[in-house]
């Protein structure tokens, strides 16, 4: 999850390089240590629609420039593998199937931490505009599309963490509010056969 | 005594001449519209056996229309912006243009979903419907799944009205939503390594192949362009669209003109002043030679409506075959001296004349039999050309030339003439003949074919490239391979289409394929719509109603008695009560039906796959990210109504079956010529007159072997002209000795005179920018060289006396 951090600074790093120089310079270097990261996670889910929220744990494997493992552990079980390419999901038998009615808005998101992560920062640059607060120690990093057009669906983004990536909040403009909370952040020492075969990592 | 009608009917010829003089600078200049083609399309023949195929290969061609495509291309993205914003200002203020679209219009994104709600139970994805009627489908762990997915970031439907994604699954499959362009900053944008990629379009006040339009937007374009250098110097511009190819193949088409018209003309008017060693025959000959290509000029505009940019060309190089009658006539007057009767000079030549008309005729006749716009207009450009050519030498000439000649040919080219007559005549040369023929035969062994469109359509390879890299970066452009699948109604064709694309999702999921675009994707046959809702009716009710019932009656029972399964689905999953009886409530809508479908504004750019007229009812099917033809073809077999059209495919297929016609024609064309003149000189004498173009035509095939040029229709086309050409040769000559025999060799030297002439304008054709020409060009410089050498064995060796 530092990575996303790491990502998003880089982004910073290039769209709000006069606001925080220092600040993003200084989350970039902090979070740019780590290729491969594991954490556990929380996401909640608020939407207007929505009698109570709806809350899923689980675990994930972030692996720079190869993608991402977010395998949901309740209320059921699903692991999911998100690259560049899409997403697929993963069975308990280790056999990969293509989703093809995946969410964009999943991959979209993910493909742009990837490509923040592998230093195309471009991407979300040209998406969205970024400004950062705060210390290296407690920051929040906070992303509004630059497109009316999309600010009219997607309020924004926001980032916050300390030595690492702490949460991701993403508030759509209808009310519908995804809160992503990390913890036991760590790097990944090796990945399992099957982990690195579905990251394509070699 | 007849002086008189003969200057009535010069008078009349000439009043005649000029009145087509006036006509065609009418036809071409006087109608605002200019008569030349250069949608090169229309040259091409109909290869298909369906009507509505070709219809479909025409729309396909015009989808990109009266548009200039152009991608503005930077490392930079703000760079490549900025330019293109630029661009597209510059362009908009031009009047040329009727709109450019650099920036998009605002629009909502909720207009790509709202339209759709009312049929989002009947639109389901393969994969989507699949999934719900699989045994086993649990409606909350779906819920479930859908409200805990990662980020959910997600843009389109929404939840409320969608819980399940089915709809904006579906969404997602639609062609606006698979675009590799993605709309940034108010414009539309690729991302690709190398940088950003913007794209404009313009879309012309006018047609692509309009010449005013044309030489406007090319020179507005041109004018921005350098703006954006000058401002950019790092910003690339790629450009596509049907202008372009038109200007180019207008700009190589008035290249080819110029060259073969003006070189020709010098060319012939040198040697005829040195020949003649005099202006007047020059005049005669350049008088009688325009006359005739203004005949055929009218008289292609008046049958054809307009002039293939081909046919232009080729009447460039038909000046060098239309001079050759009054060639013949100034020869005689010059071989005559002082003796010169200018009506007699007509009865002398008239024979020959006609009878060499009679087989170029025949020769361009087999080519009007073709059916193959092109090559009909070239033959009846030809054909009008040389017989107003040729009775302008009857009738108008003779008053032209009524005075005796002031010089006598040329003694260094009677010389000539008279010199390699002896050699290539008599005996010895039937025997060379036979050895030669001999040296021929490896050459024929060595010949392979050639039936590539590309020896018509041949564009500029910069051309070629920029279309394929905008292809390649916006995912767009004409391909000219597709699926086409008809049926008695658009029921049967969306459900043949559908059986298609079934069969292309699997071959998708192997790789073969990377996509398709067709009418189905976005509007599902009545029978799948059907099979949707019923799917989802078991969602909302939990039995299955009659699957295959194509009654729209159904819902009303499911919608009334199953109420309670999906709300319950809802609540469990967490949803509010109030959301789930909203969502309920809107079950079955209804279905989308093609008047939706044309009416959906967004769907407006596809219209042009769907065809209903006079040909009946069809649509296209565009694959994409597979070349392979055989391979596209084999998604075709056994679904009725499908096929693959492959335009490119079937003009070289009718190029070689052609091919293989020419030769008969060849062969029956030659005993054509061989029977009128057994008529003329008798059994015995006629292979004589005929050996020389036969030989010619034979030894050119040979020499095309050994030059490794692989035969095609448009070198046995040539081969046809050779042999008109070439009969005529043998029978100026056989008719000319008896009247030049006190000038030895003066007959072979109007021969020679006529072949130099014929070899400057068809030989240049050897240079065009077109391959069709330029083989047609290098078979006539080969068959008419070496039928004007061969040309002496008509006619006994001259040291012996003349019959």
């Amino acid at each position: 999850m530092r990575r996303l951090i790491a990502l998003a600074a880089l982004l910073c790093a290039f769209a709000s390089h006069a606001q925080a120089p220092a600040l993003v310079d200084g989350i970039l270097t902090q979070l740019a240590r780590h290729a491969q990261v594991r954490a556990a996670f929380t996401q909640s889910r608020e939407n207007p629609a929505l009698a109570q929220p709806q809350v899923s744990h689980g675990d994930l494997l972030f692996v720079v420039g190869r993608g991402m493992l977010w395998h949901t552990r309740n209320p059921f079980d699903d692991n999911l593998v998100l690259t560049t390419d899409g997403t697929s999901r993963l069975d308990a038998q280790g056999k990969l199937e293509r989703v093809r009615d995946g969410n964009r808005g999943v991959s979209q998101v993910s493909a742009m931490l990837q490509s923040l992560l592998a230093g195309q920062s471009t991407e979300a640059m040209r998406q969205f505009s970024v400004t950062a607060e705060g210390s290296p120690e407690r920051w929040t990093l906070r992303f509004v599309p630059r497109q009316a057009r999309m600010a009219r669906v997607l309020a924004g983004i926001t980032l916050k963490g300390d030595a690492f990536l702490q949460s991701i909040e993403v508030d759509l403009a209808n009310g519908e509010r995804t809160h992503i909370t990390f913890s036991d952040t760590r790097d990944a020492g090796p990945l399992t056969l099957l982990e690195a075969k579905v990251l394509g990592v070699p | 005594m007849r002086q008189a009608p003969t200057a009535v009917r010069a008078g009349l010829f000439a009043f005649a001449a000029l009145a087509a003089c006036v006509l065609c600078a009418w036809l071409l200049f006087g109608r605002g519209v200019s008569p030349l083609q250069t949608d090169l399309l229309t040259m091409l023949p109909a290869t298909e056996r369906h009507p509505l195929a070709e219809d479909a290969v025409e729309r396909l061609a015009k989808s990109s229309g009266d548009r200039m495509v152009l991608l503005v291309g930077s490392a930079d993205d703000g760079t490549a912006k900025d330019a293109a914003r630029e661009l597209g200002a510059a362009l908009g203020g031009d009047p040329v243009f009727s709109s450019v679209i650099a920036e998009l219009p605002p629009f909502d994104l909720e207009q790509l979903v709202t339209p759709f709600l009312p049929f989002r139970f009947h639109l389901l994805t393969a994969e989507d419907r699949a999934a719900i009627v699989a045994p086993g489908f649990d409606p909350v762990a779906a819920l479930r799944r859908r409200l805990n997915e990662p980020f959910g970031a997600n843009v389109g439907a929404k939840l409320t009205d969608d819980p399940f994604g089915w709809l904006q699954h579906w969404l997602d499959r639609q062609p606006w939503n698979r675009a590799t362009l993605v709309p940034e900053d108010d414009l539309l944008v690729a991302h690709r390594g190398d940088g950003s990629h913007v794209l404009v379009i313009a879309t012309l006040n006018g047609s692509s192949y309009d010449d005013t339009v044309q030489r406007q937007a090319l020179a507005a374009l041109a004018k921005a362009e350098k703006a954006m250098a000058a401002k950019h110097p790092d910003a690339r511009l790629l450009r596509t669209g049907a202008i372009f190819y038109a200007a180019a193949a207008r700009a190589g088409a008035e290249r080819d003109t110029h060259v073969v018209g003006i070189a020709s003309s010098l060319g012939i008017a040198a040697l005829l002043l040195f020949v003649f060693r005099s202006v007047r025959p020059l005049l005669i000959a350049f008088v009688s030679t325009a006359i005739g290509v203004v005949g055929a000029i009218v008289a292609t505009v008046l049958v054809f409506g307009q002039l293939h940019l081909p046919t232009l060309v080729f009447g460039a190089a038909l000046l060098g075959e239309a001079v050759d009658y009054s060639i013949q006539y100034l020869c005689a007057r010059a071989n005559a001296g002082q003796a010169w009767n200018a009506a007699r000079g007509v009865r002398q030549v008239r024979p020959a004349l006609l009878l060499a008309l009679a087989t170029s005729l025949l020769g361009y006749a087999l080519l009007a039999l073709v059916p193959f716009p092109a090559l009909r207009q070239m033959a009846c450009f030809a054909i009008a050309g040389m017989t107003v050519a040729c009775a302008s030498v009857f009738w108008l000439l003779p008053v032209l030339a009524a005075k005796p000649a002031r010089a006598p040919l040329a003694p260094s080219l009677v010389r000539l003439a008279l010199g390699w007559q002896r050699i290539a005549s008599g005996r010895h040369a039937l025997a060379a003949i036979v050895v030669l023929a001999l040296l021929a035969l490896p050459g024929w062994l060595r010949l392979g074919h050639d039936d590539d469109i590309h020896l018509l359509i041949s564009p500029p390879k910069s051309l070629e490239a920029q279309t394929a890299a905008i292809r390649d970066i916006a995912g767009f452009g004409g391909g000219s391979q597709f699926w086409l699948v008809e049926g008695k109604d658009a029921e049967q064709v969306l459900q043949r289409e559908e059986a298609l694309t079934d069969r292309l999702r699997r071959w998708r999921d192997d790789g073969k394929l990377s996509g398709w675009t067709g009418v189905s994707t976005m509007l599902p046959s009545m029978k799948r719509q059907q099979a949707n809702l019923a799917a989802v009716s078991d969602v909302f009710c939990g039995t299955a109603p009659a699957r295959e019932s194509d009654d729209a009656g159904t819902p009303a029972v499911i919608a009334g008695k199953c109420r309670g399964k999906v709300r319950s689905a809802m609540l469990t999953a967490g949803f509010k009560a109030e959301a789930a009886d909203a969502y309920e409530a809107t079950f079955p809508g209804r279905a989308l039906t093609l008047d939706d479908w044309l009416k959906t504004p967004v769907y407006t750019p596809f219209h042009y796959l769907w065809m209903s007229g006079e040909h009946g009812t069809g649509s296209i099917v565009l694959p994409q990210g597979q070349d392979d033809v055989n391979l596209l073809r084999t998604a075709t077999e056994g679904l009725p109504g499908v096929s693959l059209i492959d335009k490119p495919a079937g003009i070289s297929l009718l190029f070689g079956r052609y091919r293989g016609y020419a030769d008969i024609w060849l062969g029956a064309a030659l005993a054509l010529v061989g029977l009128a003149f057994a008529w003329r000189y008798g059994p015995r004498a006629a292979w004589r007159v005929l050996l020389p173009p036969a030989a010619g035509i034979v030894f050119s095939v040979a020499a095309l072997g050994y030059l490794d040029q692989p035969l095609t229709l448009f070198h046995i086309m040539a081969l046809m002209l050779v042999l008109g050409v070439g009969a005529n040769y043998a029978v100026f000559l056989r008719e000319g000795e008896p009247h030049a025999a006190h000038v030895p060799g003066a007959a072979y030297a109007g021969v020679l005179l006529s072949a130099v002439t014929a070899l400057l304008s068809f030989g240049l054709l050897a240079l065009s920018t077109m391959p069709a020409l330029r083989h047609f060009g290098l078979t006539l410089l080969l068959g008419i060289g070496f039928t004007a050498l061969l040309a002496p064995v008509s006619v006994p060796a001259p040291k012996k006396s003349n019959a």
